[in-house]
């Protein structure tokens, strides 16, 4: 960092005393007593989660969704209703454990019930029965956080009860199709389901693996406490749990189509249309160039996937083509596809266009 | 005195958080305009320059031996004027000769004084003086959430008299790594400091991890995987665990008294066995509950679920033979249970293996080929059988 670059100070002769603090007049030696009063308003809401049993993938050897396994320690959660609904990642239950406890901030461990998740924000909900009053933390709207502000990630995954806790700033506020805030504290498989709080305690989001090039499993992962890490914001996300609560899977929706650049300059064209296609069945065929998906002109492939990541199953999406006869709307109602194999599950099938990078290094 | 100054700042805001969130909003854009008060100089900016460059003067750089995928060079932290370092544990220290660069770039070769297993820590000593050395405190000056500065000589990219390298963090968390998740390669048993700087790089090790006031917090440990949550840790053996090495003073709290292992206390069990007919990672469901026993007593029943033993975490009928392995007669326990969707923690107290009830009477297989526990009909010996840990760990792998 800039500021630690110079040192240029002169040293005493003989000395094992530590220098006196520099002036701070900016506040920076101020910053980790808010860090730990940030941590510990958000604490009440933050839950242990531990699974027992489920695919083993401990050890070196294992692989589960391409990644090593994912560890044998606790995993992190945050309450999200009074009554018992607490948000985590996907990733804590990647070994699809049978048996997920919960363990509040008082001590009691209650076993809880996997309810529905997103896979597109590889979040999802878990039940707890028999609890009321439960501590529910303030979520940030969306349009308050900037990028540059302090960002803390807490989470358990360590083995202890006390949460670690990384600081940096907030990166970005807009990655992966608008799903995710992008931060260079710390995130990884210590902290995935725990939150991404503001200087002020309130969570900006819940610590997630993403990565914009697969929704496999345990795809982002690679990326751990490496300076990006991603968080999904909940405020707002009402419908999200709800549909969550009610057990739905939101995954992402597929066009079923794969694709070629048009020209060297870029656009896309359709190569071929994949078995079940709801893009076929709109009567989208081969040869069909997409100009414009959703109202936004499609630029090329990259951003065609970006543009489809705001969308998942069921979402209806309107394809600008253009044909020998001329260009024409076309509805398509998104669908859940089964993954194209070599784990590239993309909206485009991912030939011949640039293949997708899987979670490997 | 400048920390007088930032101590009263504190005092000031420090009741509401939003005050300190202001301040900090500020702090973290000391370009913003709104704030004409804030010095935008190098030098104010430059809070941690002292730190720094005391932490610089004090560390040094090693060379060593270097095998295949392990790197021949780290650092080293100065301790005494009289030229002893402490340094992590490592195949560079397998060399017959370790030079270490003081940071004047003088050269010397350095001798292994004293290693510490549970830390993972070793100490050298040159035969010059070092006047600049830093003071091992009693107690880590770091808490969760402070300023860290890790120096150290990352990738080897600093040379000669060039300056160490600098990574900036928090203090994360101060934790134990709970051995029985068998952390890889290194065996480290002593509590260490998480911090958020990435310093689990080559040549990192043996690094300084200063406070922003340039007092030693500890020294950037060994590289260590964690099975906990199967990534590379970011850690700083405390300084006060430093310290009692260099007193040569005992590191390691005893172990618990579950794992002593006295040979005139025998072998125990609660009574409980599995259901082990689906194989050892099924989870620890029990199958029956013997006439007598601990668990009987304490209302174990079958059908319930073993979740925890003690502090190990049972995930499968595999873990909770491992955890009771070495267990002894008279020894006070805590077991998780799951019940229906009730989760409780039942305490007995182990009882010694009745020998004389041969066919149900311990609670491991005698051999693997033998499904459930204790469902051999063969009769065990008539002294009870030296428990071990269950040799099968690699077969779960």
């Amino acid at each position: 960092m800039h500021y630690v670059k110079c040192c240029g100070i002169a040293l005493l002769a003989i000395s094992s005393v530590a220098p006196a603090a520099e002036p701070d007049p900016a506040g920076y030696l101020l910053a980790p007593r808010a860090f730990r009063a940030a941590a510990a308003r958000v604490l009440p809401s933050m839950v242990t989660i531990e699974t027992y049993g489920g695919v083993s993938g401990g050890g070196k050897k294992g692989k589960i969704s391409g990644i090593s396994g994912p560890g044998d320690g606790p995993t992190t959660g945050v309450i999200v209703s009074s009554d018992g609904l607490i948000v985590t990642s996907t990733f804590n239950f990647i070994r699809k454990p049978p048996i997920i406890t919960v363990t509040l901030r008082d001590g009691s461990q209650h076993v809880a019930e996997l309810l529905g998740r997103d896979e597109t924000r590889k979040i999802c909900l878990l039940k707890i029965a028999g609890v009321k009053n439960l501590p529910v933390p303030t979520f940030v709207p969306r349009s308050d956080v900037k990028v540059g502000q302090w960002a803390i990630s807490l989470g358990v995954g360590y083995g202890d009860d006390d949460p670690a806790l990384s600081a940096g700033i907030v990166s970005a506020t807009n990655r992966i199709s608008g799903k995710a805030v992008q931060t260079d504290a710390n995130t990884s498989p210590a902290n995935y389901g725990g939150p991404l709080l503001d200087i002020e305690g309130r969570v900006i989001g819940i610590c997630v693996p993403l990565t914009p090039s697969s929704q496999a499993e345990g795809a982002g992962v690679d990326w751990y406490d490496s300076g990006i890490g991603f968080a999904v914001p909940l405020h707002g996300a009402d419908d999200l749990i709800a549909a969550m609560k009610a057990g739905k899977t939101i995954q992402t929706g597929k066009l079923g189509i794969q694709t070629k650049a048009a020209t060297e300059q870029g656009g896309v064209v359709v190569a071929g249309i994949m078995e079940n296609s709801p893009a076929g069945k709109a009567g989208i065929k081969p040869g069909d160039e997409i100009v414009a998906i959703a109202g936004e002109k499609v630029q090329d492939l990259t951003q065609l996937r970006a543009v489809m990541g705001r969308f998942i199953v069921g979402d209806e999406v309107t394809l600008s083509v253009k044909r020998k006869d001329g260009e024409s709307d076309i509805k398509v109602i998104l669908a859940a596809l089964p993954d194209s194999p070599a784990g590239a599950p993309q909206v485009e099938g991912g030939k011949p266009g640039p293949r997708p990078k899987g979670p490997g290094k | 005195m400048p920390r007088l100054i930032k101590n009263k700042l504190v005092l000031r805001v420090a009741g509401t958080a939003t005050l300190v969130a202001a301040t900090l909003v500020a702090a973290g854009n000391v370009a913003c305009a709104a704030e004409p008060a804030v010095d935008n100089s190098a030098a104010a900016q430059n809070v941690f320059a002292s730190a720094v460059a005391y932490a610089q003067a004090r560390c040094v750089k090693l060379y060593g031996a270097g095998i295949g995928r392990d790197h021949g060079y780290a650092t080293g932290i100065i301790v005494s004027a009289d030229g002893k370092v402490l340094c992590a544990q490592g195949v560079y220290l397998a060399a017959d000769r370790i030079r270490l660069v003081l940071p004047d770039g003088s050269t010397h070769v350095a001798e292994v004084l004293r290693r510490s297993d549970a830390i993972q820590t070793a100490l050298l000593k040159i035969d010059v003086p070092t006047p600049n050395y830093f003071d091992v405190p009693d107690v880590c000056p770091a808490k969760k959430g402070d300023w860290v500065l890790a120096v150290s000589n990352l990738f080897k990219v600093a040379e000669g008299t060039e300056e160490l390298s600098v990574n900036m963090g928090v203090a994360s968390l101060r934790t134990k790594l709970e051995a029985h998740r068998g952390f890889s390669e290194v065996r480290y048993d002593s509590e260490l400091l998480l911090i958020d700087a990435i310093t689990s790089n080559p040549g990192a090790p043996g690094g300084a991890v200063v406070t922003a006031d340039g007092k030693l917090a500890g020294m950037i440990g060994k590289i260590i995987e964690g099975t906990a949550t199967n990534t590379r840790l970011n850690y700083a053996v405390p300084a006060d665990l430093l310290r009692k090495f260099i007193d040569d003073k005992p590191i390691a709290e005893p172990a618990t008294p579950s794992l002593v292992s006295t040979d005139k206390i025998k072998p125990g069990t609660f009574g409980i066995l599995l259901f082990t007919l689906s194989g050892k990672r099924s989870p620890a469901y029990i199958d029956r509950v013997q006439s007598g026993s601990p668990a009987e007593k304490a209302g174990l029943k079958k059908d319930d679920l073993v979740l925890g033993v003690g502090a190990e975490i049972v995930h499968s009928v595999g873990d909770y033979q491992k955890a009771i392995a070495d267990l002894k007669a008279g020894v006070e326990m805590t077991l998780l249970i799951k019940r229906g969707n009730d989760i409780q923690r039942v305490t007995m107290v182990s009882v010694e293996v009745p020998s004389a009830t041969p066919a149900n009477a311990i609670e491991k297989p005698v051999a693997p080929a033998i499904p459930a526990e204790g469902k051999s009909t063969e009769p065990l010996p008539k002294t009870p059988l030296p428990i071990k840990p269950v040799d099968d760990e690699k077969k779960v792998d």
